[in-house]
């Protein structure tokens, strides 16, 4: 690869002085002339009821009221705001049984906030005026909770398509007996000499971005329907509202705004339907809709909860034998992502160790909570939680250190991936493990925290997990990218690739730079047009860096190629025969021939005739690469983190002192970028492990959708944190690179609650882990033993 | 559900003690004042409906929060809970309330809401309000029809409710000078750092050597109101401060307590840790740093 002149390096990032300076424009702050607001009327009495009468006479006489909708006056069509079935061929959409089960507005409300009708007014105080003088009468159903109550023979059918209220389950064509498996478990397990097994809960974590949903909408002169939106998918949604609309692509135009955090709560559509529609209701006049963080909270996804049961069999000397897993997730009131997470759950699983059987069935049940979806990880957090817990369970009656157990058992180079039948290409767990055990002192610390007895206990424990770089070979995954070569000799990368804020444009850019040998200054990446920019799958599953950095690096090589062989002419040499330095393509060995690009990319665009001999003055065309990027693989990221904890045996408050995560990375395109994204997961991980959790009362009203109370870890509850990067260059990523953006949230989910069993002798079953949950744990250890 | 759109309300702006009186005199039970806002703008998002805000902001002289050895410490109702961790006599003289504010919330919120505010608002999770009725705070209430002071023993009525009238400002609140003995300590347990507390405690305790002689123990987020332990201030009070005396109150804390499930914990874990809490806050305040 030679050496790297951008890559690797902690360039400045695009869009860190707009984000510090107040700058950056997000789509609340988008104004237009003779802007119309939109308020959507919610239901926040109950959790499931019908809609018996719906008065909107008074509203529409409200000052400011331009229009009032019900759900008779918009588009009768459903969709389902996620964009898996976009992702996978009509074939499969089939055996997958994705349905549309949502609609704008609805009379038949399925969850805390679902959505009633509209107001469109003048300003946003007249809209939400208006909105409280809308009278509805309804008939109060019967709430669920949870799949056990939902799946109950006599329970009111959420769709007819789906009996039993199950939304999804593995589905027999693809997955016989219903089961993602290798081996026969059965037999497997007769081998083992013990077996650990338990039923874990795994919670409803939110995503907290920090932008709450704003969107506008404008039906224009030209009958085309813009939105402006941050979401992770410009070209996806572009699509799915060019469906539920029924207008052809060409008339559908997303303005990608900055995005003020991602993490999956804006993969697919959120309130984009429901803004295009109000706009659809009054063309020519763009309407913008704000949510409130509370709104936010209950109509953007969440994490899928649910019960995890699990069961382990090991022989004594370690080897594991056979898994078996269920996860029955509470998959809230619509259906989006049904199929998806309850098959990637078990595809993590599949993916770490080398059990000689393993068995998992993974289904979704409708029920009355707000919807859940994407969220970083996808399902790989839940799967961390249960999966190391019960590991570490064998490993301690094993008598085996848990580094030492996963470093022999864990699935490497050769075995089958998440996905079967794809095997792994790269893996660095094993220095990820030895390098985060050394920098935290494993082995003495595991050592003394034995047999402790006083009111403050410290933990020590280790979790591991692989993930992904795009969803390959599950879903499609596709990126173009268009490259303009300027007659300056700088050029614009042109592509619907989004920055979430996890730096993808920074990255991208340093990708581009490197390929076409330009300073990092000479490249912008553009974006945030879907008029312009050709096919991208969106920002998921940790693979703008992976697949949108392959098309731009495929593209630029396109470039390249064009320079090269324009040089060629140019310099009457073979293309073979020359190389580029600092923008100059010499011929090897003949230092007096050479020719620069930005003479090639000048001529190229001002292509002059000579007005002596009539000929052109260098090769005619302005150059442009281009790629459309299918990746050969999904570069596997690995990681491993240990976490060290100090628990109160009185009050069973517990603090996290230390973590240390070392992940395989591939390669650093951005050190600092990789360890932002390092940071945040752990935040979110430890988030998940020990204080988040979206809480309901009996009725299904939603107790904690603010910042109020639902806690996340703040800056001061941060743990001393070292982040180690492992660069084994994958063999299929751009300069090596995996994906980072999820692996980090992975991993802190396991280690700390193995942290917390190490040092109490007890493991808690549901996340999150809090002191309530341990104190209690404690009691009923002490009135075991 | 919230509002994006605050709601219109008249916002007075009374430049004197005497002018905000008489608004309050005029407008009673519609007018609310408004300190730092931090409580009042919450409940604005969530459609408390207000008619007339009266801002303390313009008016000069709320600000003082001075001490005085015989007279103890005066607290203005536009003394913030910033000002309070910045005092070095608060934190020499009344621990209590200087560990009470030190925690409290994040520098964004220190800087803006009031100490007054907190106790005004009758929340029986209030910290500072806490630390204050440990060590024996009494409120300063006045009227057109004149001044009255109200310990906070008998100020907090019920949930949000507090004695103090409807055309009643709250000038300040003031703390009795520190007795020759006296040690206070506050702690409190929370989900996160930034929060509210889920159960917190202050002690205010008057040593003769070993021996205490008074002691005021208060206890937050057990009951719709703070509530004083009486039955552990009883065990305390002539006694030697020993480990098996504060086992055998921490045992004890769970009959003076009343908590209730929310979402910030559970009665049951609240009456477990009631006592521990208890046991750490006087370690705390007889120790200083160490609390077990
Ligand atoms: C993010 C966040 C974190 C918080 N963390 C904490 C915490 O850690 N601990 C804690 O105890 N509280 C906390 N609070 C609550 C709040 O900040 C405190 O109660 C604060 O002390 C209130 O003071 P204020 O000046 O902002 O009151 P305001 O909101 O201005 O007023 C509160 C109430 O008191 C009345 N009032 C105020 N001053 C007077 C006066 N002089 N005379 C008569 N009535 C008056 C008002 O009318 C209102 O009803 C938090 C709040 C938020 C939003």
């Amino acid at each position: 690869m030679g050496d790297l002149k951008v890559v690797g390096k902690r360039v400045e990032r695009v869009d860190v002085r707009a984000k510090v300076t107040g700058g950056a424009l997000y789509a609340a702050d988008v104004q237009l002339a003779g802007m119309l607001y939109g308020k959507i009327i919610r239901c926040y009495d109950y959790a499931h009821a019908r809609v018996t009468s719906l008065d909107l006479s008074d509203a529409a006489e409200c000052k400011g009221v331009i229009k009032v909708l019900g759900p008779k006056d918009v588009t009768q069509r459903e969709y389902n705001a996620s964009v898996l079935d976009m992702m996978v061929s009509a074939d499969m959409r089939g055996v997958l049984g994705d349905i549309d089960d949502q609609s704008i507005f609805t009379d038949h409300l399925k969850h805390y906030g679902d959505a009633i009708a509209a107001v469109i007014a003048t300003s946003e105080a007249a809209a939400e005026r208006a909105a409280e003088k809308i009278r509805v009468t309804y008939e109060e159903l019967p709430v669920y909770l949870t799949a056990e109550a939902s799946k109950q023979p006599d329970a009111l059918q959420f769709r007819p398509e789906k009996p039993g209220n199950r939304a999804f389950e593995l589905p027999e064509m693809a997955f016989p007996g219903n089961v993602y498996a290798w081996g026969e478990v059965e037999e497997s397990f007769s081998e083992a000499d013990f077996i650990v097994e338990d039923t874990f809960y795994v919670s409803k974590q939110k995503q907290c971005q920090m932008e709450p949903g704003s969107y506008i909408a404008l039906y224009d002169d030209q009958q085309r329907l813009n939105c402006w939106t941050s979401t992770q998918m410009p070209k996806l949604v572009q699509k799915k509202l060019a469906n539920l609309f029924e207008l052809p692509m060409t008339r559908v135009r997303i303005n990608a705004t900055v995005i003020g955090g991602g993490f999956g709560a804006r993969l697919g559509m959120v309130l984009e339907p429901e803004t295009c529609a109000l706009a659809m209701a009054v063309p020519g006049r763009p309407v913008k809709l704000l949510s409130p963080r509370e709104e936010d909270w209950l109509t953007s996804p969440s994490r899928h909860p649910g019960k995890y049961w699990m069961k382990m069999g090991f022989k004594k000397d370690g080897t594991p034998v056979a898994c078996d897993a269920k996860f029955e997730n509470y998959k809230g009131a619509y259906y989006v992502d049904a199929s998806g997470t309850a098959f990637t759950t078990g595809a993590w699983l599949g993916g770490m160790y080398k059990f000689d059987s393993l068995r998992y069935r993974g289904e979704s049940y409708y029920t009355n909570q707000s919807i859940c979806g994407a969220f970083r990880g996808y399902g790989n957090p839940q799967t961390n939680f249960v999966m190391e817990q019960l590991v570490d369970r064998g490993c301690t009656q094993l008598g085996i250190d848990p580094i030492e157990w996963r470093k022999k058992w864990h699935k490497t180079v050769g075995d089958d991936g998440w996905c079967m039948g794809v095997p792994y290409n790269s893996c660095a767990l094993d220095e990820c493990l030895d390098r985060a055990a050394e920098a935290i002192g494993w082995t003495e610390k595991r050592a003394k925290y034995q047999n402790q007895t006083g009111v403050k206990r410290r933990g020590i424990g280790v979790a591991v997990m692989n993930h992904t770089s795009g969803a390959m070979p599950m879903l499609l995954e596709h990126t173009v990218c268009d490259v303009l070569l300027h007659q300056d000799a700088t050029a614009t990368i042109n592509l619907a690739c989004s920055d979430m804020g996890q730096g993808s444009h920074t990255t991208l850019r340093q990708v581009a730079a490197e390929v076409l040998d330009f300073d990092y200054d000479d490249v912008h990446i553009a974006t945030g047009n879907t008029d312009a920019a050709g096919f991208d799958i969106g920002a998921h599953a940790s693979r703008t860096l992976y697949v949108g950095g392959g098309a731009v690096k495929q593209a630029c090589e396109d470039v390249r190629r064009q320079l090269f062989d324009r040089a060629a002419l140019e310099l009457e040499e073979d293309a073979a025969n020359l190389y580029m330095e600092d923008k100059i393509i010499h011929v090897k060995g003949a230092s007096n021939k050479s020719i620069s690009v930005q003479t090639l990319a000048d001529q190229g665009v001002n292509n002059f005739m000579n007005p002596e001999n009539g000929e052109l003055i260098g090769q005619p065309g302005q150059i442009q690469g281009y790629a459309s990027f299918f990746p050969p693989h999904n570069a596997p990221p690995f990681g491993a983190t240990i976490a060290e904890v100090e628990v109160d045996m009185e009050t069973g408050e517990v603090k996290v002192l230390e973590l240390v995560n070392a992940h395989d990375v591939g390669k650093a395109i951005h050190p600092g970028v990789v360890e932002g994204q390092l940071d945040g997961g752990a935040q979110q991980g430890l988030g998940m492990a020990l204080t988040e959790e979206t809480y309901f009362d009996e009725k299904g009203i939603c107790l904690n959708n603010s910042f109020t109370d639902y806690k996340m870890f703040g800056p001061s509850d941060m743990p001393k944190m070292t982040n180690i990067l492992v660069e084994n260059p994958d063999p299929t990523g751009p300069f090596g690179a995996k994906g980072v953006g999820e692996a980090g949230i992975v991993p802190p989910v396991g280690a700390t609650a193995n942290a917390i069993f190490n040092a109490i002798g007890v493991q808690i079953l549901e996340a999150p882990i809090t002191p309530e949950k341990i104190l209690k744990a404690l009691e009923e250890k002490a009135n075991v033993s | 559900m919230t509002s994006r759109v605050m709601q219109d309300f008249n916002l007075l702006l009374p430049e004197t003690v005497p002018e905000a009186l008489g608004l309050l005199a005029s407008h009673k039970d519609k007018a609310t004042i408004l300190a730092g806002g931090t409580d009042l703008l919450v409940a604005l998002k969530f459609d408390y409906a207000i008619d007339n805000v009266i801002s303390l902001a313009l008016i000069s002289g709320l600000d003082e929060l001075a001490f005085d050895p015989l007279l103890g410490l005066t607290i203005g109702a536009k003394v913030t809970i910033a000002d309070i961790v910045k005092s070095e006599e608060v934190k020499q003289h009344y621990p209590a309330l200087w560990q009470s504010a030190v925690i409290f919330a994040t520098p964004q919120l220190r800087n803006t809401a009031t100490v007054v505010g907190n106790i005004l608002r009758a929340s029986p999770a209030g910290d500072c309000s806490l630390a204050l009725y440990a060590l024996g705070g009494k409120v300063t209430l006045e009227s057109t029809s004149g001044r009255r002071d109200v310990y906070l023993d008998d100020f907090w009525l019920s949930y949000g409710v507090t004695a103090r009238q409807d055309d009643e400002l709250a000038i300040a609140v003031t703390v009795p000078p520190p007795g020759q003995g006296q040690k206070s300590a506050f702690r409190r347990m929370t989900r996160v750092t930034e929060d509210l507390s889920k159960i917190n405690a202050a002690v205010c305790l008057q040593m003769d050597g070993n021996k205490c002689v008074a002691a005021r123990v208060a206890m937050g987020c057990v009951g719709p109101t703070l509530v004083r332990l009486i039955n552990v201030e009883k065990s305390l009070e002539g006694e030697e401060i020993t480990t098996d005396l504060l086992q055998a109150i921490s045992d004890t804390v769970a009959s003076d307590i009343n908590p209730i499930d929310d979402i910030r914990s559970s009665a049951e874990y609240r009456l477990k840790v009631a006592g521990v809490l208890v046991k750490r806050v006087i370690n705390l305040a007889l120790n200083g740093g160490s609390d077990q």
